[in-house]
């Protein structure tokens, strides 16, 4: 088991040798960077994790149980289909209800329904909230992943965790506050982590991309380059002559903070990054060197190292940069066997690791997707349609309540009916539990003050413990 | 108030009335509404007293009257009178309805709306948030003003009322949203609506709050939208320093406050300055100090116009119009590349070089489609210009497609109102506009003209529209030879084929060969007949329903088979609900073979058929069988195809259909191609857009007769013709001399661009919520002499540039102005990225001439993996949304999907590891460092130190700097390297990327 590195500025400085350790700028200690406004409340949570499962996940094959599709299996009944809606305007239809392919049990002392798709993470059901009413906007990919990340299906606005990273900062100053792991460039891309009129500094930092292996080095420019111990030599005493020339400049600080921090950055995000250092039962608790889990359990794992390093906000997603993204099963819904096999032991392993560390109950783990999937097959096929009007997402640590179901679907599980929880609202509740009110957070822009939540949002307190 | 006649007392003389109403404290919680009466009467005076609690508002009342008769009358008999005229007088309302209409209203429509209505449209869900459509239904005066879309009830015309036409759940509004509401209901309420609305419910100040903007009337007197102004030149005290009449303008408000300007910046910082300044590159040492040792009178001038001249200047300043333009060369949706974007970036550029007058530059870009040109190329460049209306990041596979129409004439709209207005008028998609003088009813106005415009092409993912350019006739004829000859082998092709539909229902006599449909093949189980597809050959089509797999089989068997080869095709019907793998026996003179048929993907043979082969029969010896066995997903079939090959059975086409279509095929890959540019259609019919409540598409409000902005429209502005769209009078007014904000907006942007912030420092918002101009009579003066110049954008440039205040040297903040609105000294700017990309080019002298034209990426992943190692100014690099050039990224490159007045300018640690580890920064200061050794004339260290400074940093060293780059290369055991160290040093320091 590794810990992050504990190194003091000063120590740090000389084992870099190539730091501004010289250099009369700003004072030494390099204190966590606040946030831009002082948080709201008192918060339950430090950090937050989203375990983006991008395509749609099927509610009815995950968490939410749904007997009515075995007994009517196969029956032609009226749904009201959201893409048939936003194409026509028409209601009802008639589509064939399908049942799941895998079998229900309950789990844990809570009892909560898990599908034998996720036998890992039926085996945390105690720790979980679940949220079984959640709806959204967009029924494409494109328009409700953007929704999902940005509060919105069209305009340019600022992911959530750049929101995030804007209102509470960093915990460390050598990592950026918010990453997001193996982003998919496909529908919505760079927008879904980007800061729109936020401050450029509150973006996502990406470390590699969906649908491929996360790469030796993920931050662009971070290796020292072979001449770049010279340059940081001669550098503190060439600013300090324009320093000289340009007395009232406060810039010149800055960019001799950003050198600093650079070095920083050099000498600790390798560290974070590397996964050697883990110890040989944690490797093969997230599943790493086991084929079907190694990409993403690696991921899960990296997101642990950065949550426990102070960055704010993470982001793991499970996708590739296809237009019909992982768990997006229209046409073969057994595939989603293949993707649940992918995830189940990484993300099982992901709130054991924080939990045992201690560190799951101020971060939170987010588990879910862009919408979910009608219980009835797709143009009558063996696939599932897209669904945003009623779908599962599940929340753990963070002081949401554990072993603890929210709302419902009704009957077939096709839309949210009781305790309806709209994304909005979902967005607020977690902003809550991080210390900020949804409805403070804001910034002005063009005249305006812009908010995650727009003029929507509810802090859903029947979730939190 | 209580009427006389009300009273029963009209026409009766000597009576008077005395009227009491005040309100009661009361503690407690809202209920329902109670009246209570009480009084009496003595003699001639009768005294009513009615209090009473109004519904859910929580006031208390109380009213009393006392009606006092003329001497020698008694009271008797009026108090019942009194008291009813009471209980209809309180609350008080202007018109005067009959008594049972009231009761029909207490009766049949509080308790509707009560029940049906104020759950989202009561100031109860106004307070807990849940209020809809800004519409209050729980006073009178609630629906009397209505809404997002202004008033919910006409009285008396059922067929006017918003609220009324809702009921019905046609095709806009549908209200209540859960459901029709019972046809006794809505009758009830037409009814009511149709005896003028009578509703006694009192209004109160909480009900009537509603934020709301400057009205249209008010805004006129605010400052951006008044009429540009000419105001006079104002004297200062010290008339030696100005050097024209802006400087009078910045002197005059120094001077107001005892501030002094400061002296001139020197001549090499002057020069660098003026060199990014207009043209985005540093200067090369030799002019530098030219320039710096000039002792011509006229060296400022001559250097300025130099600068201006040059073709770098267009590319810089069309760099700052696409910041305000959004322009990008892909939406990060997929990473899809706009492949003609570029022709716009270069049209912009042109447009710079040829100091095309700035309104005419506007009006291409709103209308250049409906502009005529006087030849082939001045006609496509003007339709170039409209790429403008569609660059915008939009979502294309938004499902809701008249949404996705509006998003993008809102996207237009932004780029439009913040661009080129300084407006933020999409605030005012889904209400008025909560502070500026732009109700939601102009927005609709101007989104009716921009409606009107096909911008994109509708599928499951809709596509933007490339259009054919106007051609000179060489060209054009080229063209169309090319073009003629691929219809011709086209044609051929297709009539070796036999000219046969691909979609449709087939004839079986039309398809090519021996024909065995499915209403011929031998069926084992339940096969379901179909035609749902639209596409088959003869009468349908056959699926097995999904069910009883393995038990259901087809046999193909022709009854006449010639002996030969054939290809053997079947016929299905494909679909994403299809199984991948349909077990397939083919029996022919091999004997049985064994294959498996995906029916999910698009027959590949003439849209029709999946090839299952070619194979030899023996004479009516052969068949195919096709069965469920084992498959996941619906089995379809609609007839197998045989088709002969060799010359016993083949028909003429064979290897020569084969030959044509290499030939089609290599004809289309090597012949020269249209030009295109991204653009718009007029629609055929016009119409006006009506307002979206809330924005939403699905409930639409009164329609709007297309126009624009009230408040910044003249009674010159140009009226709309009947059967246009519009587009072409919405270009007039936005360049028009009486447009207040245009000139007033673009002037600003240009002092922003050359002095680091606007007059106004808001350069996209000169609404109510943007910031007030520091010197709002030399913007007018700006702006009028922009217009007076033929909105010359050198000219504006020159005027600017010459001045005495543009040539100040930086400096100290003033305590009296931190700020630095009042110009008393230049400001210290960051370097745009694309400046410092180029410099890092510069100095190496590897900045490669041109960029004009297609960078030639066209997939997706050309977006998401971006990278090149192209050396053209940076400009020319392609804009994709999703990733960026590192250099740009890093040094806050404009956000391409929005519009960009101000660059961010962030100090960053990215920025520093671009700078000490990127392979492009190591290498330019390698090279940069071979340029100052290798150079013969340089006579020493001193004189190459000379060099790199200039070169880097458009100065000499100082001391201090001398002192340390001799220490650093003094002992090195290779020059190169440790010159290429100091190089790449300097680059890292800020001077290089900071101008003063």
């Amino acid at each position: 088991m590794s810990q992050p590195p504990q190194i003091s500025r000063r120590a740090a400085w000389r084992a870099a040798a190539c730091g501004f350790g010289s250099l009369a700028f700003a004072g030494l200690a390099a204190p966590a960077r606040p946030g831009t406004l002082p948080p709201h409340h008192p918060a339950r949570a430090r950090r937050i994790i989203f375990v983006f499962m991008q395509g749609g996940i099927s509610q009815v094959d995950s968490f939410d149980h749904k007997p009515r599709l075995d007994t009517d299996d196969g029956a032609m009944l009226s749904f009201d289909d959201a893409r048939v809606l936003a194409n026509t305007g028409m209601r009802g239809g008639n589509h064939r209800v399908m049942k799941s392919l895998w079998r229900f049990a309950r789990h844990g002392q809570c009892g909560h329904w898990g599908s034998e798709l996720f036998p890992h993470i039926n085996q945390q059901m105690d720790d979980l909230c679940f949220i079984h009413s959640l709806h959204t906007e967009g029924v494409a990919h494109g328009p409700a992943t953007l929704f999902l990340h940005t509060g919105t299906t069209t305009q340019i606005r600022p992911g959530m965790g750049a929101w995030v990273h804007y209102g509470l900062g960093t915990e460390n100053n050598n990592l950026p506050g918010f990453v997001t792991i193996a982003p998919s460039p496909g529908n919505g891309g760079a927008r879904n982590y980007g800061s729109a009129f936020l401050p450029a500094s509150t973006q996502g930092t990406a470390l590699g991309k969906a649908g491929s292996t996360l790469p030796k080095d993920p931050v662009r420019d971070l290796k020292p380059g072979a001449d770049g111990e010279k340059i940081m030599r001669l550098l503190p005493g060439l600013m300090a002559e324009q320093k000289a020339l340009h007395p009232a400049d406060q810039a010149i600080e800055a960019v001799g903070e950003s050198y600093e921090l650079a070095a920083r950055m050099q000498l600790a995000a390798p560290g974070i990054l590397d996964l050697r250092g883990e110890t040989p039962e944690t490797l093969r608790l997230y599943g790493i060197d086991h084929k079907p889990t190694d990409s993403f359990g690696r991921q899960c794992l990296l997101a642990r190292r950065l949550v426990e390093s102070g960055v704010r906000f993470v982001q793991v997603t499970y996708g590739d940069g296809s237009a019909n993204p992982a768990w997006d099963q229209h046409s073969d819904m057994p595939q989603h066997a293949r993707h649940a096999h992918a995830v189940d032991q990484p993300v099982a392993a992901l709130l054991i690791d924080l939990k045992r560390r201690g560190l799951l109950d101020d971060t939170i783990v987010w588990f879910g997707s862009e919408f979910g999937r009608t219980p009835y097959a797709q143009q009558n096929g063996t696939g599932r349609d897209h669904n945003p009007g009623g779908f599962t997402v599940f929340l753990a640590g963070g002081g949401f309540r554990r072993g603890f179901s929210f709302g419902a679907t009704d009957e077939f599980g096709s839309l949210a009916v009781e305790n309806r929880v709209h994304m909005h609202d979902l967005h607020a509740t977690l902003l809550h539990q991080l210390g900020l009110n949804h409805e403070r957070l804001t910034f002005r822009h063009a005249g305006r003050d812009f908010r995650l939540t727009d003029v929507q949002g509810r802090v859903v307190r029947e979730v939190l413990g | 108030m209580i009427s006389e006649r009300k009273a029963g007392l009209k026409g009766r003389r000597g009576y008077s009335l005395k009227l009491e109403c005040k309100p009661i404290p009361r503690p407690g919680h809202p209920i329902e509404a109670r009246q209570q009466f009480r009084g009496g009467w003595r003699n001639h005076a009768a005294t009513a007293w009615l209090s009473g609690e109004q519904h859910r508002d929580g006031i208390r009342y109380a009213c009393g009257i006392t009606l006092l008769a003329p001497p020698g009358y008694s009271m008797r008999g009026y108090f019942a009178c009194l008291l009813f005229s009471l209980s209809l007088s309180v609350p008080c309302r202007a018109s005067e309805p009959a008594t049972d209409d009231f009761a029909f209203f207490e009766k049949k429509i509080r308790p509707l709306l009560t029940q049906q209505c104020l759950k989202c449209h009561s100031r109860q869900a106004q307070t807990s948030g849940k209020l809809r459509g800004g519409l209050l239904l729980d006073s009178a005066a609630g629906w009397q003003r209505g809404g997002d879309t202004g008033p919910a009830i006409v009285p008396g015309k059922p067929g006017d009322s918003l609220l009324i036409r809702s009921l019905s759940h046609g095709a806009d509004l549908k209200m209540p949203p859960s459901g029709k509401l019972p046809a006794a209901m809505i009758a009830e309420l037409t009814e009511w609506v149709r005896r003028g609305a009578p509703d006694p419910r009192v209004d109160t100040p909480a009900t009537n709050h509603r934020q709301t903007g400057l009205t249209v009337a008010e805004g006129r007197a605010f400052w951006s939208y008044r009429p540009v102004a000419s105001p006079p030149v104002p004297p200062v005290k010290n008339p030696t320093w100005p050097a024209g009449t802006i400087d009078h303008f910045v002197l005059a408000s120094l001077e107001g406050k005892g501030l002094v300007p400061a002296a001139e910046a020197d001549r090499l910082t002057l020069f660098r300055r003026l060199s990014l300044d207009l043209t985005g590159l540093p200067p090369n040492p030799v002019d530098a100090l030219a320039f710096a040792n000039s002792t011509d009178a006229r060296f400022l001038e001559q250097a300025v116009d130099r600068l201006l001249a040059s073709p770098a200047f267009a590319e810089r300043w069309a760099r700052h119009w696409l910041d305000v333009a959004r322009y990008g060369e892909s939406v990060t949706l997929r990473g899809f590349i706009f492949p003609n974007a570029w022709r716009y970036r270069d049209f912009v550029i042109d447009a710079f070089a040829a100091d095309m007058p700035y309104d005419q530059f506007l009006r291409l870009q709103i209308a250049g489609d409906l502009i005529p040109g006087a030849n082939p190329s001045e006609a496509a460049r003007n339709r170039v210009a409209t790429t403008f209306l569609v660059l915008g990041d939009n979502n294309f596979e938004e499902q809701v497609k008249k949404q996705l129409d509006m998003d993008v004439v809102d996207d237009m709209l932004e780029a439009i109102g913040s661009g080129m207005l300084g407006q933020t008028i999409t605030c005012a998609r889904c209400h008025d506009h909560k502070f500026d003088p732009i109700p939601t009813r102009d927005y609709y106005a101007l989104a009716g003209i921009l409606a009107n415009v096909q911008a994109m092409e509708h599928a499951n993912v809709s596509k933007w529209i490339d259009l054919p350019l106007p051609l000179d006739a060489a060209t054009e004829a080229t063209l169309a030879a090319h073009e003629k000859h691929l219809a011709e082998l086209e044609k051929q092709v297709k009539a070796l084929q036999g000219d046969r539909a691909t979609q449709g229902v087939l004839p079986l006599k039309d398809a090519p060969g021996i024909v065995i449909d499915d209403t011929q093949a031998r069926k084992v189980g339940d096969w379901q007949h179909s035609t749902h597809s639209g596409t088959y050959l003869g009468t349908g089509y056959l699926h097995d329903k999904n069910a009883g797999k393995g038990s259901k089989s087809l046999t193909f068997q022709p009854v006449e088979l010639p002996a030969g080869r054939y290809a053997v095709w079947l016929a299905y019907s494909p679909g994403d609900s299809r199984s991948t793998a349909v077990p397939v026996t083919i029996f022919c003179s091999q004997g049985e073979v064994e294959k498996s048929i995906s029916l999910r993907a698009q027959p590949t043979v003439e849209g029709r058929y999946a090839s299952l082969g070619e194979y030899r029969f023996e004479k009516n010896v052969g068949y195919v069988t096709l069965s469920n066995q084992g498959t996941t997903g619906h089995v379809t079939a609609d007839a197998v195809l045989f088709v002969p090959l060799d010359r016993a059975t083949a028909t003429p086409a064979g290897e020569q259909l084969e030959s044509l279509r290499k030939k089609l095929k290599a004809a289309q890959a090597n012949g020269p191609d249209r030009p295109r540019a991204m653009g718009v259609r007029e629609r055929s019919t016009i119409t006006d857009a009506r307002i979206h409540i809330r924005g939403q598409v699905a409930t639409l409000g009164a329609p709007v007769p297309r126009g624009f902005l009230q408040v910044a429209s003249s009674p010159k502005a140009p009226t709309l013709p009947a059967g246009q769209s519009g587009r072409l009078q919405l270009a007039d007014w936005i360049a028009s001399v009486d447009n207040p904000l245009t000139p007033r907006v673009y002037v600003n942007r240009v002092w922003h661009w050359l002095l680091g912030a606007g007059l106004v420092r808001t350069v996209d918002n000169f609404g109510t919520t943007g910031e007030k101009p520091s010197h709002p009579e030399l913007l007018d003066h700006l702006a009028q002499s922009f217009i007076q110049e033929g909105w010359s954008v050198k000219k504006l440039v020159r005027q600017i540039v010459l001045s005495k205040t543009y040539r100040q040297a930086s400096g100290v903040a003033n305590p009296l102005d931190p700020e630095n609105r009042l110009l008393c000294h230049a400001n210290r700017r960051r370097l745009d990225a694309e400046c410092i990309r180029d410099a890092l080019l510069v100095a190496g002298g590897n900045l490669a001439p041109g960029g004009h034209g297609s960078a030639g990426f066209a997939k997706a992943e050309s977006d998401y993996g971006f990278s090149t190692h192209a050396l053209t100014r940076s400009l020319y690099l392609p804009v994709f949304r999703n990733v960026a050039d590192p250099c740009l990224e890093v040094f806050d490159r404009a956000n391409p999907s929005r519009v960009v007045g101000t660059r961010d300018t962030s100090t960053v640690a990215p920025q520093a590891l671009f700078l000490l580890n990127n392979p492009l920064v190591a290498s330019q200061a390698s090279l940069v460092a071979r340029r100052v050794l290798q150079d013969t004339s340089l006579q020493d260290d001193r004189a190459r130190f000379e060099r790199l400074w200039l070169l880097l940093l458009g100065r000499h060293p100082t001391e201090g700097e001398l002192a340390q780059a001799r220490q650093h290369t003094a002992h090195a055991a290779s020059a190169q390297e440790s010159w290429t160290t100091l190089a790449h040093a300097l680059f890292a320091t800020p001077d290089f990327r900071y101008v003063d």
